[in-house]
Parts: C-alpha cells; structure tokens; sequence
C-alpha cells in the first residue's frame, strides 16, 4: 500500500460548554442526531463527540429522549429517509452534532421543529480572505478556495488566495519576520515561499502584474446552474449510480460476425449457477455439434452440449473463467465437420405447444440467463409465485459491450418470438422492453418490427449505470420494490436479457441447444473488436490473437483482460480459460503504469454511498474487510450488495471493494445457513 | 463537487515556456463537472510537441501523483513545461512535487455550494468557526444573504428577493418567517457579539 501522510480534516467540534449548556436549559425533550463525519481517515468508529457531549451535560443528559447517528448526514436523500422515519413527536426540539450543511438540512427537514446546532464548524481556510479550504477528495495539505481565476501560473505553483494569511495577490505585505507571517507565526510567508519557487523554475516565469480578484466571477447563476444540472443527474431514474465513459462506439455500429472455428473447444460442466452437470462422455468419444454431453443434476442445474463435432481428448480442470479457480472440463478437437447432432429439428408448431412442453424444451436445451449470471431459464419460467409482467431487459448498461445492441437490431423477430413463448409459459399480462436511450437504433428496429396493436411495451430508459440491474429496472418500470433480500418474483415480475429470449427462440423454434453466444470484444489496442458470434469453449487465446494486436507477451503486461465490461467483469489471472454460457464479452484494458499498488486508506470521503444503487454504506466493507472481521459486514447488509461495482469504480483511495464484498457475501451466506 | 472552467487560450499559450509540454489531465472525481471535450479540444490545438500525456483520476492524492511522475519521468524530464488539467487541488500538488519544473495550468476552479461536504447541494456552509444557526432557525445568514450581514436585513430587498441577485431570496425574511412559525421571534431581540474572524486562523 502507499504510504500516506494524511492531514487532519475535522470539521466540527462541539461548541463551548456553557454555550451548550445554556442551550440545554431552554430545553426539555431532546433528540439528537450526530453526524458520522467525512474526510477522515477511517480508524475507528468514533463516538467522541456524543460522549463528549454526555459528559458536559451531566444531569442533564436525562433531557435526550434519544439519538441517532447517522453517516454523511448532509446526504439529503438518504439521511431524510431516516429522519423522517423517525417518531420526533415525543421531543420538544432537535439537536444536531454535524458541521454546517448537516444542521442547515435537518432544520429543513424539521422545520416544525426547533433545531440546535451543538457544533462550530472548524475553518479550514485558515485564512480571513477565503472562507473555504479543503474540497473534493483532498486530505493532503494543499488548499483551494475554487475563487475560479487560478493564478498558480504566475506564481510558481503556490496559491496566493489560500497560503498568504492576507490573501494578498500583489506581492508580500512587508510584514513578515525571518520568514513567518505575522498574522499567524505558525505559518511561512507565502509570497517569500512563491519568490523562492519561481526563482528556481528559471526564467520562464516572471512576476508581473496581477489583476485585481474579481469576486463577481464565480457567477451565482452559473453556480446554481451547475449545482442543480450536479443534483439532477445523482438522482435521475434512480438514486445512486454513475455515468462512466460509455465507450460503446468502437463497437456499436459493427454487425455480429461468425467467429473463426476453433481447433479445440474446453467446454465447462459448470456454466450455470447451481450444481455442475454430469459428463455424458469419456475421452476417445466421438460427438456431434449440438448433442449433449453433460447432464443435468438436481433443480437448479442445467445440460451442456457440445459447440462441435469431433473427438473427446480428455476430461480435465482447467481454470474457469466466472469461478476464477480450476474446473471440471471437456477438451474436444474439432473435426471441422459441424455435423449436426440428430436432436436438432426446427419446429413449425410451438404455437400449439403447452406450457410444461416449452419448459421441458428450454431446459434440455440447456438455456441459462446471458446477462452475466447464468441462472437457469427454467427455474426462473417456472415460477412458485404469481408473476403478471414480463421484461425484457435490453439496457446493456455496462460500458464497452454491444452484444445485446446488435441482437436488438439485427434480430427483432426473433425476439419478439421468443417473447411470446416467455410470456405463454408465465402467463404474464403486461411485457416491458427496456432500452437505454443511448440506443436509438435499437429502439428504432425494435419498435419497428412490432405489430401493432400489441400488449408489448418498449421502455426507452435514461442512460445511467446499472440500469439494467434487476432492481433498478423493476423499480423504474413498474414502480414495484423489490424488498431486501428479495427477488422479482416477490413482486409479480421476471427479468429476461434479450440475449435468454433469442436464445429461447433459437431452442425452440430451431431446435438448438444453446452452443453459441454473441460476444463483444472490445477495448484498448485492438485490430479486430468488434461483436461475433462464437461457440461455446472457445479458448480466450484464439480470441486474443484474432483481435488483438501485439505480442501475447507485451499484452500481458501491459493490459488486464476482463470477461465481460469493466464495471462488472471478472478479472482474469489466467488467459488459459474459454468461452462459457455467461461472456457476454471481452474487454482488454490498459493496467495502471505505476508498480505499486494505488491503494490507500480510507478516507471516508463518502463518494461510495453516494453512488451505491441500493443504498448501501460500502465504506464500512472496505473497513470491516480489511481487518478481516467479515461477520461485522452483515450488520451494514452487504446481502443486499448487487456487485455493480460503482463503490470500487469511484473510490478515491483506490480500495478493491468488490473482491471484500464478495468474500463478506461469501460469509454471510454461510452464517445463514448454519 | 467542484466544477472546472478552462482558462481562455492565450492566456495560457502565452505563459508556456519552451516548445514541449508534458500534460497531466485529471478526469476529476469521476461524477463532477469537468468539461473533458473542453480539454481534448485545448489539447488538439496545442502547437508544441507533446512529450507525453497521463490520464488519471485523482490527481490530488499525493502519493498516486508522485508515481505517475515517477512512470513518466522520462517524458517528463524532455518537456519544458507540464501542463496541468485539474482542479487547483491538483495542480499545486504536482508543482510541489516537481518544484524545478514550470508547471502551469489551463484550467479554473470554480467553487459549488456544499463541496466540503458529501455532495453538491443547495446548502452551503463557509466553516466560519461559529455556527450561528441556533440564532436563525437553522438557515445562514453567511451563506444566504448576498452581503452576508449577522444582525437583520439591509433594507434593500424587493418583494421578499435581495437587491443584488434578484434570483436569490432574502435571507432575512426566510429568517424572520422560519422564527415566525417557531414561535421565537424574541431570538432577534438578543444582541449577538461581533464576528470574530480570527477564530479562522486560531
């Protein structure tokens, strides 16, 4: 970890005791609320200043009916959830412990309220000109006053504005002794400090003259123009989330091609969540394309077919790419044959199909959710519990990936056919399509191959990541919230990606079990990216040398390959893995130039709750993860974390939180079974 | 929680020393303001070679900062001038870190209500050291009343908006009706000492 020198960022302090005394006498009933803190390394959770308060107050602390404490209480929407789900009816007035922006809120909230402010704010300025120090993510000793006419270019790199005590912009005031300001002798003299630098720097900067400041120009509309636009976009569709650079275009407008044959496929047993299939054949066994080779065990299972025809060469582990750790595989060597598996026959009358017909078709044919999970399409068909809406998620929130796009565009009939055996099998009144609006081609081709009238609704979303989660997308479509812990089914609907309801289709109505996937490959330093419709158990290598460019070598080092987009891809260690069910694509991104490692300590900056989707507080998983006290995790609810990686992806201080949160999952799962 | 304007061109061209640049472009804290096709424009239409340029966020951690330097000392070490895109937090830290080179900037911060908290928002605290909320029904006079006064209204305002900003509601008025409804219009009675402004720098 990098080593850091942190400063200390305190930003309140309980006010003086007869101050808060004095407050305490007008009072009788008194609830208090107190704020977590930010911008502080995280060490402890720290109570001190409600104990301090406790201890000024004495007997009169009989006089607090209650408290609450709640982190980042200057977050309007979540904290307003909590305050207002309290009962404040038994107290007469309200006390806050919180710096300025906390007690301004709750008096907001509470404005029926009397509100007392316990705290002062501590300035961080340092310095009467400018009333603001520290912003955004900084702990470290540099200011800014954001005064939005920088002058740092004229004077060598040290801010005038925030270091001279004066605030002074033309020069030193004369004042200072042996160096140190004589304001505040604690402190250099910033322009003895600025004369110093820019001798240093040579004579490419010279001291000239300055313009007065201009204090009319931070312009308060644009201020509260940006401010609202700021607001605006953190709790459109959705709270949380975030808008991470797309980069779809590389692929987008590139049509699904057929993948080069591969000599050999590695065909996982397990490519679906639940138990891993039993294999079906044994090494020297000749099989064809589309038979089955692995069986289904248990309910939540499904089969596995082979992608070609050839020769078994043999059953071994080999490293997964989902599960990152070595798995049972078939290796097959292709005979470049493709003879097609007798099973396989198009199906002119699935219309007269009955329910229980279609299900059994779809798990032969082993079709498996292909948005990432991999759930099992029959299990989740066959719902215990009244489902009445069906959607069919086309949002493809992730960055980089297109694959879902191009099936919207290139096979809507199909889509929609699939569908309508979805919705026979669900008996479901109501069908949602929900695209993201950076999509319009989809949207376009989609709507366009729609009868009309029809029961089918297509949903064009707000572009915001994760959208396309299950939660986020029930939640804005049908306005239904799925409880904690909770699935869609609790409330009436099931989720398809369009990707499932092609490959329900193609199960159905072609007869093909699911052998093959579109893909995107994409990322950086490519020659060939683009989407493509691959076999099931083709290794990565034949992809990368087909796409990419440069030696296998220099990629290694200098990239990091991930299965699936960068949000939510799993990082692969070992480039000997294939294809499964569950790539929804490829995508090579460059590794951080630096040889250590970027992370450091929390600084409970808060910018994780800010994002987190399901309202989650993550910093409390990195804190609890690190001292490894996984148990503690389940207290903040990490069960109800959807991994959509926006904690780890704005992170500050460059915490792996995905990978704690997952072994707290992990953890917390067991815990509830035993 | 800031938001970053880029300087006008000449104003920086003019002060770039030597024919190479070196350029830092912080990408910010990822959901803030921070105009990126701006800044790949500025850098297009930059005339001098370019010896390298590092994309990275969070230019404000020191030690992520220093070895970035470190990666690209060498392309560092052939340009004259490192031009920094970043908020001032940003820049001040690189010059500190490379104190012999020019480092200069394109960019202005700009400063938006509530960034020394979680988020962006309607709230603004100036960390004055004495919280006079408690005298107010919660809504500041530092913060809201344009002039920024401690003891009443100036006069000025036109039905219930200040004379400065006309946008902006009087401070004092939703002082006086925030008291109003709570009953303790006799808080304005009280006579409140000065504000002290050296409680900033004790």
């Amino acid at each position: 970890m990098l080593e850091t020198n942190l400063v200390d960022y305190t930003k309140f302090r309980l006010k003086p005791e007869e101050e808060i005394r004095e407050i305490f006498r007008g009072v009788n009933r008194i609830f208090i609320f107190w704020c977590g803190k930010c911008y502080k390394k995280f060490e402890e959770e720290a109570q001190e200043e409600y104990d301090e308060l406790l201890k000024i107050l004495g007997e009169d602390s009989k006089k607090i009916v209650g408290q609450l404490k709640i982190d980042f209480l200057c977050n309007n929407f979540l904290s307003k959830k909590k305050i207002s789900s309290l009962d404040l009816s038994g107290c007469d007035s309200v006390g806050v412990i919180s710096c300025g922006l906390g007690v301004q809120f709750v008096a907001q909230v509470l404005e029926e309220k009397a509100v007392h402010t316990l705290a002062d704010s501590v300035p961080q300025s340092g310095n009467a000109a400018s009333e603001v120090g520290y912003h955004g993510i900084s702990l470290e000793k540099e200011k800014c006053a954001g005064c939005s006419q920088c002058y740092l270019n004229l004077t060598g790199g040290i801010c005038p504005v925030i270091n001279c005590a004066k605030g002074l912009l033309n020069g030193p005031c004369g004042g200072a002794k042996d160096g140190g300001c004589e304001v505040n002798p604690d402190l250099d003299c910033a322009w003895e400090k600025i004369y110093e630098r820019v001798k240093k720097q040579g004579k490419g900067l010279t001291l000239e003259s300055i313009q007065i400041r201009d204090y009319s120009k931070p312009l308060l509309k644009l201020k509260a123009e940006l401010s609202s636009e700021n607001q605006t976009l953190r709790e459109e569709s959705f709270y949380g989330g975030l808008y991470p650079l797309e980069k779809k275009e590389e692929t987008e407008d590139k049509k699904i091609e057929d993948f080069p044959e591969p000599k050999v496929v590695t065909i996982f047993l397990s490519q679906h969540t639940g138990r891993k299939a039993r294999p079906l054949v044994k090494p020297g066994d000749k099989v064809k394309m589309g038979e089955k080779i692995g069986e289904a065990q248990g309910y939540i299972s499904t089969s596995i077919h082979s992608s070609i025809s050839g020769k078994v060469i043999s059953l071994e582990e080999r490293p997964h790419p989902a599960a990152q750790a070595k798995d049972l595989a078939i290796i097959i060597e292709n005979d470049g044959k493709n003879q097609l598996d007798l099973s396989i026959q198009p199906r002119k009358d699935f219309e007269n199909l009955a329910k229980e017909d279609l299900l059994k078709i779809i798990r032969e044919k082993g079709i498996v959710g292909l948005g990432g999970a991999m759930f099992p399409t029959y299990v989740k068909l066959s719902s215990p519990k009244p489902v009445d809406t069906l959607i069919v998620n086309g949002c493809e929130c992730e960055p980089y990936l297109s694959c879902d796009n191009r099936i919207m565009i290139e096979h809507p009939e199909e889509i929609f056919t699939g569908i309508r055996i979805a919705s026979k099998i669900l008996g479901a009144k109501r069908v949602f399509i929900g695209v993201e609006d950076n999509k319009p081609e989809a949207l376009a081709s989609l709507k366009d191959s729609l009868d009309r009238p029809s029961s089918f609704e297509i949903v064009s979303l707000k572009t915001k990541y994760p959208q396309g989660a299950e939660k986020m997308l029930v939640k804005k479509i049908t306005n239904r919230e799925i409880p904690e812990k909770g699935l869609p089914l609790d409330v009436g609907v099931v989720v398809l990606n369009v990707g499932t309801v092609l490959a329900i289709y193609e199960a159905v109505v072609e007869g093909l079990p699911l052998i093959q996937r579109v893909v995107t490959i994409s990322g950086e330093n490519l020659s060939k990216g683009g989407n493509y419709l691959v076999k099931i158990g083709t290794p990565f290598k034949d992809i990368i040398q087909y796409c990419f460019s440069g030696e296998e070598k220099e990629l290694l080092e200098r990239y990091e390959l991930k299965m699936g987009g960068p949000m939510m891809g799993v990082f692969q260690v070992n480039w000997d893995s294939a294809l499964i069910k569950g790539t929804t694509g490829l995508t090579f991104l460059k590794k951080y130039p630096i040889e250590a490692s970027p992370e450091r300590d929390c600084i409970r900056c808060g910018r994780c709750v800010e994002v987190c989707p399901v309202e989650l507080y993550p910093l409390y998983y990195a804190f609890y993860g690190k001292r490894k006290e996984w148990e503690k995790a389940k207290e903040y609810k990490v069960e109800n974390c959807i991994e959509c990686g926006c904690c780890e992806f704005i992170c500050s201080s460059k915490i792996s939180l995905l990978s704690l949160i997952k072994k707290e999952k992990q953890y917390a799962s067991n815990s509830n079974k035993t | 929680m800031l938001a970053i304007q880029i300087k006008p061109e000449e104003e920086v061209l003019a002060k770039i020393f030597g024919k190479k640049v070196f350029i830092f472009e912080c990408i910010g804290c990822k959901e803030v303001y921070f105009p990126r096709e701006d800044v790949e424009k500025f850098i297009k239409e930059l005339k001098e070679e370019i010896t390298g340029k590092a994309v990275l966020d969070y230019l404000c951690n020191r030690e992520f900062a220093r070895e970035y330097l470190r990666a690209y000392s060498s392309q560092i070490k052939r340009a004259e001038t490192v031009l920094v895109f970043s908020c001032g937090v940003g820049v001040q830290v690189i010059s500190s870190l490379s104190e012999d080179k020019a480092v200069l900037t394109a960019c202005d911060t700009l400063y938006l209500n509530g960034f020394q908290g979680l988020r962006v928002q309607d709230f603004n605290c100036n960390q004055c050291g004495e919280c006079y909320l408690n005298y107010t029904g919660g809504i500041c006079p530092i913060t809201n009343c344009s002039k920024g006064l401690l003891n009443g209204p100036c006069g000025g305002a036109k039905d219930g908006k200040c004379e400065i900003n006309s946008e902006a509601d009087c401070a004092w008025i939703l002082i006086y009706k925030r008291l109003k409804k709570l009953g303790k219009l006799d808080i304005l009675k009280k006579i409140l000492p000065a504000r002290d402004y050296h409680k900033i720098i004790s």
